[in-house]
């Protein structure tokens, strides 16, 4: 069984974030409210409800060395989270937005965050020592549509954007005084703060969910027309993969290890990819329990009865009024696994994951075990 | 510059028309000789979706849907169908659709069904999520 548990939290979970020792979720339950639960012998308590936000928080990270957590809302602030005491204490982040903030992570050294928004900006905000201040520095005009996805390099510089313009930009976030030249990090570090660095214009849909491998070597994302990119060698002549699979699309994905992508979204159930020694990607399987009854029939079932309805019209016989039984969709998660839902479990420093969770609009969070499944044990 | 692009796309779709009314030669062959799967092969390979140029679009459909009239038996269609063709198909399934003719509709409906038991989901999704390569 890959599903190693199920919590039911709310009836609906926008995003969610693990504390750096796994034992506390931060959640936020479709609303302005962020909810940290802390488990006790099987059992969640909710031990701290974060109320700052004016309207649904999009995006919350959890920073694994300093215990942090940053908040980002569709009222264009951003909160950062420290713990004294017994509290969490917010500080206030201007974005200086003027539309929704969608996405947000902290940067590798978690001395940056990066935060994508519906006013085709993304911020990179540091912290200001003198003024004991966030400071929130704009990459504008750069996207034609809002930023869906955020995802910074391991080198703690370059940062990855995909947007509903479809396309997949990589930026350079180097920022006097914050991140020192390094010789090790190669040409990246040369860029000035905001310049392009590549831009992937693969998608011809919505693009979602980018990531990169634990090396850095490797970026995946996805776009909403079914389909998977992976672009390897990300620089002046970068080699990109198309990747189509016969499911509803997905809306994230996540790195265990340099060959191996779980992408989750509209299906419910997320799907593997791998890559094989020539280094070729392709859908391995589902890694839910799916009965077999679901591959094909389940789709027959559910486009006869489509059909039904206007072979009634142009032929005769076909009734089709019943109700589908097979309604439910038989797997861990009954609602789409949405954006920034998939977080790794993986320890600190170590380039695979062997457990992460994932957690969707029906209100479950399902934490995922890849140990035992031993025809991936390949791509691990 | 605009101008000059326009002239180029016009060029262009004067060879892209030639290329379909050769097309259309080679389909009507097939289908005399019975062989209805290679005929619609056919009319899916080389189809313009990078043009813009209406003209182009509504030649190859002419052309795609008399392969597609033509199709009697569809289980035995997708025996021979390589999967290469299913997201082009589906796009003309639809456009086939939008067209409201009767008998177009029944039988795009009837491959319709089939081809998402073969393509899944997602093969939809390819073909009403891209608004840039439409046929």
């Amino acid at each position: 069984m890959a599903a190693v548990a199920v919590h039911q939290f709310a009836p609906c979970i926008t995003c969610h974030a693990w504390s750096p020792d796994h034992s506390m979720i931060a959640l936020c339950p479709n609303n302005n409210e962020v909810h940290i639960y802390r488990s006790s012998q099987d059992k969640w308590e909710r031990v701290h409800v974060l109320q700052k936000h004016d309207q649904i928080v999009s995006g919350i990270d959890w920073s694994p060395r300093s215990n942090r957590i940053v908040t980002a809302s569709h009222d264009r602030n951003s909160y950062v989270w420290n713990r004294e005491g017994p509290e969490w204490v917010p500080t206030l982040v201007i974005l200086r937005l003027n539309r929704a903030a969608l996405c947000v992570q902290w940067s590798p050294r978690e001395n940056k965050f990066a935060v994508g928004s519906g006013a085709k900006t993304v911020c990179i905000c540091y912290y200001e020592q003198d003024n004991n201040w966030w400071v929130s520095k704009l990459i504008r005009k750069r996207h034609d549509s809002s930023v869906t996805s955020v995802a910074w390099h391991p080198n703690n510089i370059l940062l990855a954007t995909t947007s509903t313009d479809g396309k997949c930009r990589v930026f350079s976030t180097f920022i006097k005084g914050v991140d020192t030249r390094d010789s090790k990090a190669g040409s990246s570090s040369d860029s000035k703060f905001g310049e392009q660095i590549i831009q992937l214009d693969l998608s011809f849909s919505w693009a979602f969910g980018v990531k990169w491998s634990p090396s850095g070597n490797t970026l995946a994302y996805v776009g909403h027309n079914s389909m998977i990119y992976f672009v390897d060698d990300v620089g002046p002549s970068p080699l990109a993969q198309n990747v189509a699979f016969r499911d509803l699309p997905l809306r994230d994905v996540l790195f265990v290890s340099e060959k191996m992508v779980i992408g989750v979204g509209f299906d419910c159930n997320p799907m593997v990819f791998g890559a094989d020694e020539r280094g070729i990607w392709s859908f391995v399987r589902f890694l839910g329990e799916r009965k077999s009854s679901f591959s094909g029939s389940k789709y027959g079932s559910q486009f006869s009865e489509a059909f039904g309805k206007f072979y009634g019209q142009s032929k005769t016989g076909v009734s089709n009024d019943g109700i589908d039984p097979s309604r439910s969709r038989g797997g861990i998660h009954e609602n789409c696994i949405n954006y920034s839902c998939i977080v790794s479990l993986g320890e600190e420093g170590s380039s695979r994951t062997l457990r992460f969770s994932t957690s969707g609009l029906d209100g479950r969070v399902v934490i995922w075990a890849l140990e035992n499944q031993e025809d991936l044990s390949e791509y691990l | 510059m605009a101008g000059k692009e326009e002239f180029v796309e016009a060029d262009n779709a004067e060879a892209i028309i030639t290329r379909i009314e050769h097309k259309s030669r080679k389909i009507e062959s097939l289908l005399k000789l019975f062989k209805p799967v290679e005929a619609l092969k056919t009319a899916l390979e080389g189809s313009p979706p990078k043009t813009r140029d209406e003209r182009c679009k509504s030649a190859n459909w002419i052309v795609v849907h008399r392969a597609i009239m033509a199709i009697k038996d569809v289980d035995g269609m997708f025996s021979t169908l390589d999967p290469e063709y299913y997201d082009i198909l589906m796009k003309y399934l639809y456009r086939g659709l939008s067209t409201g003719d009767r008998p177009t509709c029944d039988q795009c409906l009837r491959i319709h069904e089939k081809l998402t038991e073969k393509a899944g989901l997602g093969c939809i999704l390819r073909a009403l999520a891209d608004t840039v390569n439409t046929v």
